[in-house]
């Protein structure tokens, strides 16, 4: 037997499955990307183009000193944050009615897939035209771009429901409501959750687009401002501030898929 | 025991409509009494509509024709006087061991004190303690049959149905489960039905045996099996047990190729 290397035994710790693993992981990409960032910057020397970390931070610093930071992210979360959640509700119902019915599910079915299939943010000025530049052209974007993935995984979940568990909760008696309580609705949750993971991912691109198309306030605005002004290190520190907040949904909802889920996953 | 006739199947039919393709006829008048505290198994080739005829007792399926009755009343409806054992995986797999065995009696709106003390009754009845909070997917196949066992008493049903209980377990799983099988239905002197595959299986535990027929299911057969009780595992190499399996493989056999044939 060989003494395996030690390249091999560290890859054998970054491999496994704790908590201090995942960390060390994401501790490790996140290093290696900023140190390439930082040696392209040594090589990329035009500061319009390419800002390195250090300045990214600086302003950062200085945006949250100076209380822009608080304004743009008071105006965004509560944007994206409200919309976000009306979104939710509205495909879970969706979602439920498609399920329930199959004809409405036929019906509706292919007219769904086609709006879904429409890159509906290319109609943000279109909407900005329409609602103005207030909350409502925000919500309705952020609406339809975020309401699909929560529709189809929803009528997925309800649909994919094991037979066999139906037919054991209509051998105990169960009444309709009781089969969809206790067992399909269960059942979908987790197909739900995975539907509301996508879907803020996509509130995000919605917001940022409705607010660069028209707001005085919030992340997109403040990005496209930056940008006028040629602030590389701005953008980049809003850009940054965005992709915290994709992340954070991301693990909450994946930490939530599998507590909902455990059985599928071991 | 008493033998008055708990459980009554009375010229029951069944064919199943399907669109555009001919239909197919599952049962053909089938007539059967089971008297209180028996142990009735049913066994037949693949697709004779045993497991039909389980579910039109169930209350699952509305039979074409005939009646079934417990205890003299019409079966409409799924209730709490039956309950059915299925083959696998009919576990809630986001419940714990002792939710799922309270299933039954929590939609019934049974008060959950009363119901996690009944649980917990049938759990020990089915060896499961200890695994009260454990879920499905920590279990062993056997395991979690045992616990569809378990929810299905705990209803307290006058009829147990049992749709092959055992048929997704391995050989020797199969056998403990017969025994431990046995000894819960010695405990409670449920009535019971019972859908096979084993020939083995059926005589072991059985009071009496239904051959069915291939499609459309009828009734062969009927063997009465006069092996004393309390049955043990050795009884499998007796000559009696061994010529009773014998008897009623020759009837089914010519079932089987008959269903054979049909599905070729």
């Amino acid at each position: 037997m060989q003494e395996p290397s030690a390249l091999r035994k560290i890859l054998d710790v970054l491999e496994q499955d704790g908590r201090m693993a995942a960390t060390a992981r994401v501790a490790i990409s996140a290093v290696c990307v900023i140190a390439v960032w930082q040696l392209v910057t040594l090589f990329v020397t035009n500061r319009l183009v390419l800002v390195p970390p250090i300045d990214v931070a600086r302003a950062l610093v200085r945006e949250a000193n100076d209380g822009a930071m608080w304004t743009n992210a008071v105006a965004t979360v509560t944007a994206v944050g409200i919309s976000f959640v009306v979104s939710v509700a509205i495909g879970v119902l969706l979602g439920l009615s498609l399920a329930s019915s199959r004809a409405l599910s036929l019906t509706a079915g292919p007219l769904l897939a086609a709006l879904n299939s429409v890159p509906i943010i290319a109609l943000a000025p279109l909407f900005i035209a329409w609602l103005g530049l207030g909350f409502a052209s925000k919500f309705v974007l952020v609406l339809l771009v975020a309401v699909f993935p929560v529709v189809v995984t929803t009528e997925t979940g309800l649909r994919a429901t094991d037979r066999q568990l139906i037919e054991a909760a209509r051998s105990f008696n169960a009444t309709n409501l009781q089969v969809f309580t206790t067992v399909t609705f269960p059942f979908a949750l987790p197909f739900i959750v995975s539907g509301i993971r996508v879907a803020w991912a996509r509130a995000l691109v919605g917001i940022v687009v409705a607010e660069f198309f028209g707001s005085f306030a919030g992340f997109g605005f403040a990005i496209l401002s930056a940008s006028q002004t040629f602030d590389t290190a701005r953008v980049l520190a809003y850009v940054f501030l965005l992709g915290a907040m994709g992340l954070l949904g991301t693990m909450l909802f994946e930490t939530l898929e599998h507590r909902l889920a455990p059985w599928r996953h071991e | 025991m008493s033998g008055d006739v708990r459980l009554k199947i009375e010229n029951v039919s069944k064919t199943f409509a399907r669109l555009g393709k001919p239909s197919v006829e599952a049962l053909r008048s089938i007539d059967l009494s089971i008297t209180e505290g028996e142990f009735l198994a049913i066994v037949g080739a693949s697709g004779s509509g045993k497991s039909t005829l389980l579910r039109i007792v169930d209350g699952l399926l509305a039979p074409s024709n005939g009646s079934v009755k417990v205890d003299g009343v019409p079966v409409r409806s799924p209730g709490r006087d039956r309950a059915m054992v299925f083959q696998q995986d009919a576990l809630l797999p986001w419940k714990t061991v002792i939710q799922n065995v309270a299933y039954g009696l929590t939609l019934a709106h049974v008060p959950k004190p009363e119901a996690a003390k009944t649980a917990q009754r049938f759990i020990n009845l089915a060896g499961l303690r200890g695994f009260e909070h454990h879920y499905p997917h920590q279990l062993s196949g056997g395991m979690r049959q045992r616990v569809n066992v378990a929810r299905a008493l705990a209803v307290d049903p006058k009829i147990l149905l049992l749709d092959e209980p055992f048929a997704a377990l391995d050989a020797q799983t199969r056998e403990i489960m017969q025994t431990e099988l046995m000894s819960i239905w010695q405990e409670t002197r449920k009535t019971v039905v019972l859908i096979t595959h084993q020939i083995d299986e059926a005589v072991f535990l059985a009071d009496r045996v239904v051959v069915f027929s291939a499609r459309p299911g009828t009734i062969r057969d009927q063997v009465k099996i006069d092996l004393p009780r309390p049955r043990s595992l050795e009884l499998k190499r007796k000559v009696e047990f061994v010529s009773l399996v014998d008897r009623i493989w020759k009837m089914i056999e010519t079932e089987v190729r008959a269903s054979l044939e049909q599905n070729a």
